[in-house]
């Protein structure tokens, strides 16, 4: 179709806009899954959508051309028989009460395409059983809305689903304000999205633009640019987000495209019949007004400040961060646990796992009863356990139970890291205390310990020659290896434990070495044991670059 | 007479011997990788084709709730030969097929049939399937198969242990569980699940850990009216599990059921389960 006014549109041509509608989706619908938080994170709604639209229009590829009615009936048909997912029957409601309408008619008309829009919104709402705003349904029913109030003016088709598909995306940027699970997520909502891409199609198609992959991609993507693979970009430096129509006589399209390119950056440029809408980001939101008012009359203007709203949106995403390192609060009467942790990352393991304490400390930097004794204090509840995890901190744990009178503190005598890690996975903060203590004892039980450091003097011990500065592997505290390189070491280590029954290492790496080369030593180590499972946790310990947990 | 016709969604695993003897109609869930699509049938995509897929695929599938109108014409199917239709889905908190069917139900008409919310998943379903079908095979009524159901559920236990909670994190569908699991060390979640929710009951790091746990689980419920072990691609790991707990499975009415690929999808391969009903005390 060209620049005519469309006042009328028949099966065939309804038939073409849906395949277009397909097609767009087909070229986004990886964009839709990237947005889908909810209530999957791992997003399939493209899919879905897209899986939905296929159906529908496969019912019609082969057709004979029908009327415009018959033609969406079939369409509502494989949409129904052939949907996917709950965005996918959505899609298929939308559809039934779109053709519903129809009925019969051999072609459709402004008026008559609102109608079948409101029919297909309100079967869209009653097919679900809770219907939640901010969501492909408000995206179908303000698009409805906008339709029902510009028909008594406009009966160019062409013209009508512009404004309709403006208004359907405008929806779609309003939805996280909408619906709470969407803002924390920083998304917009995905079904909403998938809709606009189809509706979008169909107006390309109208408008004679291509609606497959390849450089569109970029083009059609800033209609909605501010969600970038889910989350919110920094806008940069073109940060106003300026959109508005121009309207008068011989207008240019390619002319002001030009224009707006040169002015900023992500310009769209759509044309009607007879007005042109612009998009555009410029750091100036004047220049571009003001080439427009000289060339014809502006409407529609909308400028919006991206940085505001990235600035908002960070903010808003700030207070979470903290959280990241909370420690378990426990309630009165639960079991809490205190663990020591010699390194950053090993903490993160501990608090992952459930302590509501943390004691800085370990190898030759072995807490103080005080510091004990100060995360007892901050811990509300009578039932705490200790959780030393280093040989000679076990004492000073020992001692801070029988200090504390007003409340039952035990200490499970973890002597390593992965002790502790073990016993504090069996952990359960409502259980009774000694069947936790019990339960987390016999898990620490389960678990071997190695360790791999710098000899720090010359020695011979249990027959192993060492030599200051060499590394040496220990074994549950027995020295077992020595040598020249951690990797080597490392391996030694593990030939001398008992295996026979084990599944997983834990490669613990220390804050001297870093992340590629702790991966490098377990791929090595992996393909000596291909029957255990490795794998690598960050620890950041001094003085040992790794600690292997065997179990 | 009414006659009852009972339809329930492939993630109850019922057996097929089972579905064919009852009648019984099953709804497929979708597994789709990518942009392609199979019905959860184990037909158009085998549980062994499933798995090698899973190992090669670039991307990781995901499940989909099945087309209302397919719901739809299973249900009318079931009523051509019976007056009223039982559905029974899976967890509601879990999936979108319940809304389908109540859709279904909705556009059929409410009086002739019943959709239920089984709270569970796999045979925990199944079992619920089961006892509904008896029932309605020995010309119970709407009412008394209702409360079969009920009786059922209420002596229904099901317990589960995954290999990786790569799975299930993705997935997000069980969401409560993720702060008690974490994501820096491999931790293998042993959860139950009730009236749909899923609760963590212990967090082991080996798979050697695991069974002494659920042959515990298992037997603390003792005696059992029925017993299935199910897995997803691990019949060994199953049989290793029903080997520890073969003094109380109940003979004729214990079962190892592989679960389906829409299962597969969501939990991975290598977990185990069992869905049990203690026997009336």
């Amino acid at each position: 179709m060209t620049n005519d006014k469309c006042l009328t549109c028949n099966g065939k041509q309804l038939k073409a806009m849906a395949m277009a509608g397909l097609q767009w989706l087909e070229s986004h619908y990886q964009r839709v899954n990237e947005l889908n938080v909810f209530p999957v994170p791992d997003g399939d709604t493209g899919t879905n959508m897209l899986l939905t639209m296929r159906n529908a229009t496969k019912e019609v590829a082969e057709m004979e051309p029908r009327g415009a009615g018959n033609t969406a009936a079939q369409m509502a048909h494989g949409a129904m028989m052939g949907s996917r997912g709950n965005s996918g029957t959505i899609l298929s409601q939308l559809w039934i009460g779109f053709a519903r309408t129809l009925g019969e008619a051999e072609t459709f008309d402004a008026s008559l395409m609102v109608e079948a829009m409101r029919q297909a919104t309100e079967t869209a709402y009653r097919g679900v059983q809770r219907a939640v705003e901010g969501t492909i349904l408000t995206v179908a029913r303000e698009m409805t809305e906008e339709a029902e109030e510009l028909v008594p003016t406009i009966s160019d088709l062409r013209e009508l689903l512009t404004r309709i598909v403006d208004r359907g995306w405008d929806t779609v940027r309003r939805t996280p304000e909408m619906l709470p699970v969407l803002k924390e997520a920083g998304v917009v909502d995905s079904g909403g999205t998938g809709l606009m891409y189809i509706l979008e199609g169909m107006l390309r198609h109208i408008n004679g633009e291509p609606v497959t992959t390849g450089a569109l991609y970029a083009e059609a993507s800033e209609l909605a640019p501010e969600y970038e693979g889910g989350q919110l970009q920094h806008p940069g430096e073109n940060f106003y987000d300026v959109q508005f129509v121009i309207k008068g006589p011989n207008l240019n399209s390619a002319a002001i495209k030009s224009a707006m390119e040169s002015m900023g950056e992500s310009a769209v440029v759509v044309a009607t019949a007879d007005a042109i809408k612009v998009h555009v980001h410029v750091n100036n939101p004047g220049v571009p007004l003001t080439y427009a008012a000289n060339i014809g009359q502006l409407s529609d203007l909308v400028v919006e400040n991206m940085l505001e709203q990235y600035e908002a949106f960070v903010r808003q995403r700030q207070p979470q961060e903290p959280e990241d390192f909370t420690l378990r609060q426990v309630n009165p009467g639960d079991i809490a646990t205190i663990a020591v942790a010699p390194g950053p990352g090993i903490a993160k393991v501990f608090q992952e796992l459930g302590v509501s304490g943390l004691v800085n400390g370990g190898q030759t930097n072995n807490p103080s009863v005080e510091e004990f004794l100060t995360a007892i204090q901050a811990v509300d509840t009578d039932k705490i356990i200790l959780l030393p995890n280093n040989k000679n901190i076990v004492l000073t744990a020992q001692q801070v139970a029988t200090l504390v009178e007003d409340r039952q503190v035990l200490v499970i005598p973890t002597r390593t890291v992965p002790e502790g890690v073990s016993a504090m996975v069996a952990y359960q903060p409502d259980g009774d205390f000694d069947a936790v203590i019990q339960a987390m004892s016999l898990s620490r039980d389960e678990v071997v310990t190695g360790e791999v450091t710098t000899a720090t003097r010359s020695v011979e011990l249990d027959g192993i020659k060492v030599t200051e500065g060499q590394i040496i592997g220990l074994l549950e505290g027995t020295l077992c290896a020595v040598g020249d390189s951690l990797p080597h070491v490392a391996a030694s280590l593990l030939q001398e434990a008992e295996l026979d029954e084990m599944e997983l290492v834990t490669l613990y790496y220390g804050s001297d070495i870093d992340a590629p080369a702790a991966e490098a030593l377990a791929m090595s180590l992996a393909e000596e044991y291909p029957e255990l499972e490795f794998e690598v946790v960050y620890g950041g310990q001094p003085y040992y670059p790794y600690i292997l947990s065997i179990e | 007479m009414t006659k009852i016709s009972i339809v329930t969604d492939s993630t109850a695993d019922l057996d097929a011997g089972w579905a064919k003897r009852y009648n019984i109609r099953v709804v497929p869930a979708f597994v789709n990788f990518g942009a392609e699509s199979f019905a959860d049938d184990g037909v158009a995509l085998t549980r062994p084709d499933f798995y090698s897929r899973l190992a090669a695929a670039p991307e990781l599938p995901t499940t989909a709730a099945p087309p209302p109108g397919l719901t739809e014409q299973i249900f009318r199917e079931a009523l051509d030969e019976a007056d009223h239709v039982v559905a029974i889905s899976l967890a509601k908190t879990l999936s979108g097929i319940y809304d389908g069917m109540l859709l279904a139900a909705r556009n059929i008409g409410e009086d002739k049939c019943t959709v239920i919310d089984s709270g569970s998943l796999s045979m925990g379903v199944g079992w619920q399937v089961l006892a509904a079908a008896e029932a309605a095979a020995n010309g119970a009524d709407l009412k008394t198969i209702l409360s079969i159901i009920d009786d059922t559920r209420s002596r229904l236990k099901v317990y589960a242990a995954f290999d990786t909670f790569e799975y299930l994190r993705r997935g997000g569908r069980v969401s409560r569980l993720t702060a008690g699991v974490g994501s820096l060390l491999q931790i293998k979640p042993v959860v139950s699940l009730s009236g749909g929710n899923v609760d963590l009951l212990n967090r082991v790091r080996t798979f050697k850990k695991i069974y002494p746990e659920m042959a515990q689980l298992v037997t603390d419920q003792a005696p059992l009216e029925r017993l299935a072990v199910m897995h997803t691609n691990a019949r060994d790991r199953a049989e290793h599990l029903l080997g520890l707990v073969q003094h109380i499975a109940p003979p004729d009415q214990t079962v190892i059921t592989e679960a389906t690929t829409a299962i597969g999808t969501q939990i991975g391969p290598g977990a185990i389960g069992v869905a049990l009903i203690r026997a009336r005390s």
